[in-house]
């Protein structure tokens, strides 16, 4: 996605190289945001700031991590300041289990075996509640470690797998109602 | 092992991370039920590492946005980094040393000349007078 040569002049201060690094970037950006805080603006928003805080730390990124990661953490930490703002931040910490959410099926389509479609899988994703959404996204979209995603919530390792766990669980309770069914009898 | 034992464990033996052979995959090589369900596990959390590269589209001049934000955010990045960088401060202050004692130096050398010309022309002065 971005060389080392396109972050070696970002270093110098080109700001031809800041654009193309934007250009080339952007949507994943955008995307990231929002299946964190779930909503158009708030993610356009967070990407906003998001590349604020990239440009500042753009000079002591070592390069020791890949480029893509490090921006992917960066998201991640700006989304939730966002919503810590915004003071959606307690719902991110809420014990799911104690919510009163529906296990709403994602998809009405009977889903043959144990093929994902991916339609269904955002929605569902988007059903989440937002604790436990923004968990599964880091974890299993973004590849962040449950340490990192502890350190940016606040919380421990330990708390973040149990969420992920719970994820998974009411992702394929979602997305596999009706095969579960058929296993039961 | 028992279904009962098995399930709970399977949202994370879906990651796939190494392990040793136990119980459980006993239990999964003969429980279809057990197995399919690992799958189903197994299969989410694939589709959800492919979701990275699956993206949405933000709103019409959206990247405009952000680029309008660039020119002002560079120069502060360039000034923080001058600001951050350790050698460029001991460069700074090198070159700041040089200037202030390059200044001194010529001040004095200027004082030294003025007062070596008022001594001249007093000299001259007085020779006249005489």
């Amino acid at each position: 996605m971005v060389s080392h040569e396109l972050l070696a002049a970002c270093r110098r201060g080109d700001p031809k190289a800041f654009e193309e690094v934007v250009r080339r970037t952007h949507k994943h950006v955008y995307t990231q945001a929002l299946r964190l805080v779930g909503d158009r603006q708030d993610a356009e928003d967070v990407a906003q700031e998001a590349y604020l805080r990239v440009f500042r730390g753009l000079a002591g990124f070592r390069e020791e991590a890949q480029f893509e990661t490090w921006l992917y953490r960066i998201v991640a930490n700006t989304a939730m300041s966002y919503l810590r703002r915004r003071q959606r931040f307690g719902a991110v910490l809420a014990d799911p289990e104690e919510e009163e959410v529906s296990l709403q099926r994602a998809s009405e389509e009977r889903v043959d075996q144990q093929a994902v479609d991916r339609d269904s899988l955002v929605k569902a994703l988007a059903a989440l509640p937002i604790s436990l959404r923004t968990v599964v996204v880091l974890k299993d979209v973004y590849g962040l470690t449950c340490l990192e995603i502890g350190r940016e919530l606040g919380t421990t390792e330990g708390a973040v797998k149990v969420r992920l766990h719970r994820a998974r669980k009411r992702l394929k309770g979602m997305l596999f109602a009706s095969e579960e069914g058929r296993d039961e009898v | 092992m028992r279904c009962e034992e098995v399930r709970p464990l399977l949202p994370d033996l879906a990651e796939g991370i190494p392990r040793e052979a136990g119980e459980v995959e006993v239990h999964l090589a003969t429980c279809a039920a057990c197995s399919a369900e690992l799958a189903r596990y197994r299969s989410i959390i694939l589709e959800l590492s492919a979701l990275r590269e699956v993206l949405a589209e933000p709103s019409d001049g959206f990247l405009a946005r952000l680029l309008s934000q660039i020119p002002e955010s560079s120069w502060r990045a360039l000034v923080q980094r001058v600001a951050s960088d350790e050698r460029l401060h001991f460069a700074v202050f090198s070159l700041g040393g040089a200037v202030v004692g390059g200044a001194a130096i010529g001040l004095l050398w200027w004082r030294a000349r003025r007062g070596l010309g008022a001594i001249a022309s007093g000299a001259s002065a007085a020779s006249e007078t005489a």
